[in-house]
């Protein structure tokens, strides 16, 4: 059985063999580089490399898509309000009631695009950073690479309990269904899983005292240190300097594209 | 030496019910103890006052470890002294990697790690889950959860080892592993207090039961309790089957003054019988055989009065 989230590091390919530290280091470093940018053609450029780092992870680009289409409907709202809303007087184009639309030409509609990729772009680095590592060897390389003590703990936890809990209220809801319930869309239903769910909560606050017991019994005064030991061999330093190499290309491309401008 | 050393340990609940009253017992170095009772008769409770996680301010001067006082102050220098196997494995296996879980202890206690990773192959090895360091928690069986939380524990080394219903809700095999594991640490020396329900598994693991309901009820060898058979099945306790089935046999006129505990105890009590009658074993049925029979079996079952169906 493989939880979901570890559902493709099993693969292989240079991207699961590259040292999660420098991993991990190297893609943020290209998504807080592509942030960054504003310049629609750069973007463009971005989202192909980002492209190519997902197809050399060899992690399905329908799996991949699936995601992006939730993160996608939440960017819907820039395509549509942008253009009229950024850069320039525009024209009048409409009058909703009190409401003028007024179309801030190509530009704006190129600013909203941009965002858009970028925002998709970032969201498609995360599959090659967190899908190629198993969870649990991305949490010690970020213990590791000294995120404070705290933020490994909860994710640790997160990732150890989030199955417990799903597991819980998946019985649950065999229980209920199992008893005639059935998921329809009315009060009955809301209330009921509402109630399921607030048990759920209560039951892993009960737990969560449990395990915390268990911890204390076991000698836990605050702080957790596992032991891993990561290599680093010459390939992950190539990988690191191609990517990282990638993100200070665009800034540099940037940098120049203002000095030509002036 | 006594390695816990309980005088007089009351403990309330923060709704004021009472969970522990005026326990009191002692359990020497080495030794095996069962410690049985029914629902809500505050046998975790108790066992979460062992190493301080729970406490009042009287529990600290009720309760010595390996001759020292529980500081709550100190819970993480306890797992040295007494390690305790939770129920629910679960709350016990908790990171993301067995290695990690059963290094968590050792690591807590400053071992470097050479020593954390001899201890944590070992304590593996112990429980029959060796190779398993990298395995993620929350994909192993039921079976094999319980055993790794042991292994957990048993990594720290305790002096004492405090398990809360090793044995339950395990299928059969599971269940006649965990035993052997148990047996194997008894056979070490190393000092057991094992809550369970589980009858038929203590005359194995447990040379002395105390019955705890609120407070102590019993406290003797393994023996001498489970022939207090009314008591037992007032608190809600059972005998162990083989004892009741030899109780049956008496009726058909099977001699047997000490009744056998376990599968052991019957073989070896069968084997003196037939000795005794020249390879053979005799029983009778007499006019008070069926009287006889129903008197032992009512003496095991509590009775749940039937409410008739009313039909119209």
């Amino acid at each position: 059985m493989i939880s979901e989230i570890d559902i493709y590091a099993g693969l292989s390919s240079p991207i699961h063999r590259w040292d999660p530290r420098l991993k991990v280091i190297s893609i943020l470093a290209l998504i807080f580089s592509i942030m960054l940018l504003y310049d629609l053609k750069l973007v463009i450029l971005s989202m192909l490399f980002a492209i190519i780092l997902v197809y050399i992870s060899r992690i399905p680009f329908s799996f991949v898509a699936g995601r992006l289409k939730w993160v996608f409907l939440f960017l819907m709202p820039f395509l549509i309000i942008l253009p009229f809303t950024v850069i320039g007087e525009g024209v009048e184009i409409a009058q909703i009631g009190s409401i003028t639309l007024n179309f801030r030409g190509i530009e704006s509609v190129g600013y909203a695009v941009m965002i858009v990729i970028k925002a998709l772009t970032s969201v498609m680095l995360i599959f090659p950073m967190i899908g190629t590592s198993r969870m649990d060897i991305t949490i010690k390389a970020l213990e590791d690479l000294r995120l404070p003590n705290k933020l490994v703990q909860m994710l640790a936890f997160t990732y150890r309990y989030i199955f417990v809990l799903s597991n819980e209220f998946m019985l649950m809801e065999r229980s209920l269904t199992s008893r005639g319930f059935k998921r329809e869309s009315n009060l009955y239903t809301i209330t009921t899983l509402s109630k399921a769910i607030a048990t759920l909560f209560v039951m892993s606050y009960e737990q969560a005292e449990r395990v915390f017991y268990a911890m204390r019994s076991k000698g836990y005064t605050g702080k957790i240190t596992t032991m891993h030991e990561f290599t680093l061999r010459p390939q992950d330093w190539l990988y690191t300097v191609v990517v990282c190499g990638f993100a200070i290309f665009v800034q540099v491309a940037v940098w120049y594209g203002t000095l030509e401008g002036t | 030496m006594s390695a816990i050393k309980i005088q007089d340990l009351s403990y309330k609940y923060h709704d004021g019910t009472t969970a522990l009253e005026n326990v009191s017992f002692e359990i020497e170095k080495g030794e095996s103890v069962a410690l049985i009772g029914p629902n809500g008769a505050g046998k975790s409770t108790l066992l979460l006052h062992l190493n301080g996680i729970l406490h009042s301010t009287t529990s600290r001067e009720s309760i010595r470890i390996l001759d020292e006082s529980v500081d709550p102050k100190k819970i993480h220098e306890m797992p040295k002294k007494i390690g305790i196997v939770f129920q629910n494995a679960d709350d016990m296996l908790f990171m993301p990697l067995l290695g990690d879980d059963v290094a968590f202890g050792p690591i807590n206690l400053g071992l470097d790690k050479e020593e954390v990773q001899r201890r944590v192959k070992d304590a593996l090895e112990m429980v029959g889950l060796a190779g398993y360091e990298h395995r993620v928690p929350h994909h192993l069986s039921g079976g094999e959860k319980r055993r790794a939380a042991l292994a957990t524990v048993l990594s720290m080394e305790p002096e004492i080892l405090a398990m809360d219903e090793p044995t339950a809700n395990l299928d059969p095999k599971s269940r006649r592993e965990l035993i052997e594991i148990l047996r194997r640490l008894k056979e070490k020396g190393k000092t057991l207090l094992i809550i369970t329900h589980d009858v038929n598994a203590i005359p194995e693991l447990a040379d002395r039961v105390i019955v705890l309901d609120k407070t102590v009820i019993a406290d003797g060898p393994t023996r001498d309790i489970f022939s207090e058979t009314e008591m037992l099945v007032r608190i809600g306790l059972d005998v162990p089957v083989i004892t009741q089935l030899f109780e049956i046999l008496r009726c058909f006129d099977y001699p047997c003054d000490v009744l056998p505990l376990s599968i052991e105890g019957a073989v070896t009590n069968l084997t003196e019988t037939m000795r005794g009658g020249n390879g053979h074993v005799h029983l009778h049925i007499h006019e008070h055989t069926h009287s006889g029979i129903s008197f032992a079996r009512s003496k095991y079952h509590v009775h749940i009065e039937k409410h008739e169906l009313v039909t119209e």
